[in-house]
């Protein structure tokens, strides 16, 4: 059996990737695949727990968190085609109407 | 199998009175986009409008109906607390839907969509100020954000709309990955077993030294994660932008219903869950409060447009409101926050129906538009000059009364530095409030004075005499508070 630490080890990359990259890369569509990739290591966490522990609770919660994860890539790839048409761009950079 | 399905259904049966109001809201939402849309041609798209009025209305009464108690797995918890937060958010939804009339119409954007989207985030709010489970925080905060972030982007034929959302989303999607990592992380420090928020208080209590890192990591993460929600500093970036780039109307909602309902996971989140491990998120907590009072209201000042003012100023008093939370104690910190909430809706939902009503006309997206308004409008102009007035918080104006509690509060337990960071900053957003007042009365006018719509002149005088009438029963308010709520 794999060990619990190892697991948190795998989590823990993913979850860094997924930050860095949200952090450096501009383009939008690779930002919401960092998100994503953030999303899955929190639910390895939760699986990893929940089986270190004998409770199905995280199992549970790592369902639901999927599913809350399509809706917001469905939310997400509306926004970004809207964008599109708009400004014939997905470049973060180049989203500068407004300064922030 | 159908021993299953009916265990399943007589488990939600048993709680759902609980939820009647959000169980409501999204039957009543879902049925407004079929087959409710089929009844209104292209032309009278607009009577959606008094009909979610009416719906909120009744979410309202069954908001008052719904007795005290814990439901579904203890993901939901019906009580004071839940009950007051649930009707600011309710109030701060009606005035959005009573200011979009116009604007919509104007815009000739009058969809279903618009108002049932609405209705759905506010299903969510209602679910996030009663959530007792990590869990349900986060589901909640998610319905909630991704009906706003839709809603920012609403008019998909302006750049800027598309732009806001787009941006909104982003950051929004990024602390969702925060907060979830870091509700993981809690739920392995308090041993895999739960993430209910009384239970943790007393696991995390309980937890090995080895796990102390995780539990660290595992709170300031939540912290970051709800703290990109309410838009505190250093989390605040993506609110300028949004509030600017939305229609007017969602940007009075982002400022007011979502705001409530945060705070209320806020006070829950770390005046339940984590209030036996308080020593690890004091301090982060206070330098974010104290950060967002210092850097929102200096940013507000070189502002010149009105929206990005208003969103400033939104951050400055999202970091009033967590010195509420920070304040340890449960019941009067929950309390001075929702005042300050009560009042802090009735005066931003005031000053966005003047700016809405002047960008009726085309104007009142830059401050300099506000020029010589005391002579073209002079009731606006003086409704105008209360709302910003009572949003810097000067007395004797209702403003007044919401800070002093809570800064009474935080004094009382020990924040003295951060008082008086508050009191300061509230000395500089004199200025700038002043600096509109200014532009309306010592300028002189440009351009001809137009009449005003109905649901406007309403809001603004409503809005007004609700500022002047708290400001005579000012020193009252907290007990009416605790008497309609607390009992």
């Amino acid at each position: 059996m794999v060990s619990l630490n190892a697991v948190l080890l795998v989590s823990f990359l993913l979850f860094s990737i997924g930050i860095i990259g949200v952090l450096i890369r501009r383009n939008a569509l690779v930002i919401l695949m960092c998100v994503e990739l953030m999303l899955n290591a929190a639910n390895l966490n939760f699986i990893a727990f929940a089986r270190h522990s004998g409770s199905a609770s995280g199992q549970a919660f790592a369902l639901l968190v999927m599913g809350f994860a399509a809706a917001e890539v469905a939310v997400g790839l509306a926004l970004v085609v809207a964008l599109y048409r708009k400004r014939d761009t997905v470049q973060v950079d180049d989203i500068n109407l407004l300064k922030g | 199998m159908t021993g299953f399905a009916q265990g399943l259904l007589s488990a939600l049966l048993r709680d759902a009175h609980l939820m009647a109001p959000q169980l409501f809201l999204m039957t009543v939402a879902t049925l407004m986009l079929w087959p409710g849309d089929l009844f209104f041609n292209r032309n009278e798209k607009h009577k959606w409008a008094p009909i979610t009025l009416v719906i909120l209305a009744i979410t309202a009464v069954l908001v008052t109906r719904v007795p005290d108690g814990e439901g579904f797995s203890r993901m939901f918890r019906m009580d004071g607390l839940t009950r007051g937060f649930q009707m600011l958010c309710l109030l701060g939804a009606a005035g959005t839907v009573a200011l979009s009339v116009r604007l919509l119409d104007s815009l000739k954007q009058q969809t279903v969509e618009y108002y049932a989207l609405i209705l759905f985030s506010l299903a969510g709010m209602l679910f996030l100020c009663g959530a007792s489970d990590l869990i349900s925080v986060y589901f909640s905060i998610e319905l909630m954000a991704i009906c706003i972030y839709i809603l920012v982007a609403y008019l998909r034929d302006r750049a800027t709309s598309v732009e806001a959302g787009m941006k909104y989303f982003l950051l929004g999607a990024f602390s969702s990955g925060i907060l979830v990592y870091g509700i993981s992380l809690i739920y392995g420090a308090a041993g895999g077993v739960t993430t209910n928020l009384a239970d943790l208080n007393l696991a995390l209590a309980l937890t090995p030294t080895t796990s102390n890192l995780l539990v660290y990591t595992g709170v300031l993460m939540v912290l970051v994660g709800m703290a990109f929600k309410v838009a505190a500093v250093p989390f605040h970036m993506w609110s300028p932008d949004a509030y600017e780039g939305a229609p007017t109307p969602i940007t009075a909602f982002m400022a007011t219903a979502p705001k409530a309902a945060a705070m209320a996971a806020f006070l829950r989140v770390f005046g339940t869950g984590f209030h036996g491990v308080s020593s690890e998120w004091v301090l982060p907590l206070s330098y974010v409060a104290g950060a967002s009072m210092i850097l929102g209201n200096v940013a507000a000042v070189r502002q010149e447009s009105m929206k990005r003012l208003l969103a400033y100023s939104s951050i400055a008093h999202v970091g009033y409101m967590l010195l509420g939370v920070l304040s340890g104690d449960p019941k009067a910190g929950a309390q001075a926050v929702w005042l300050y909430m009560l009042i802090y809706i009735v005066m931003n939902t005031g000053a966005f129906a003047v700016v809405i009503y002047l960008q009726g006309k085309g104007e009142g997206e830059r401050i300099e538009d506000f020029k010589g308004l005391g002579r073209k409008h002079p009731v606006l102009a003086f409704a105008m000059m209360v709302f910003l007035l009572s949003l810097a918080g000067i007395p004797p104006l209702v403003g007044f009364f919401g800070k002093f509690y809570l800064f009474k509060l935080a004094i009382e337990q020990g924040f003295v530095t951060l008082t008086v960071i508050a009191l300061l900053t509230s000395a500089v957003s004199a200025y700038y409030y002043l600096g509109v007042v200014k532009e309306m009365y010592f300028k002189e006018p440009e351009g001809e004075a137009a009449p005003m719509g109905a649901a406007q002149v309403f809001i603004v005088t409503l809005a007004c005499a609700l500022v002047l009438v708290g400001t005579a029963f000012g020193p009252w308010l907290l007990d009416w508070a605790d008497k309609i709520f607390w009992v």
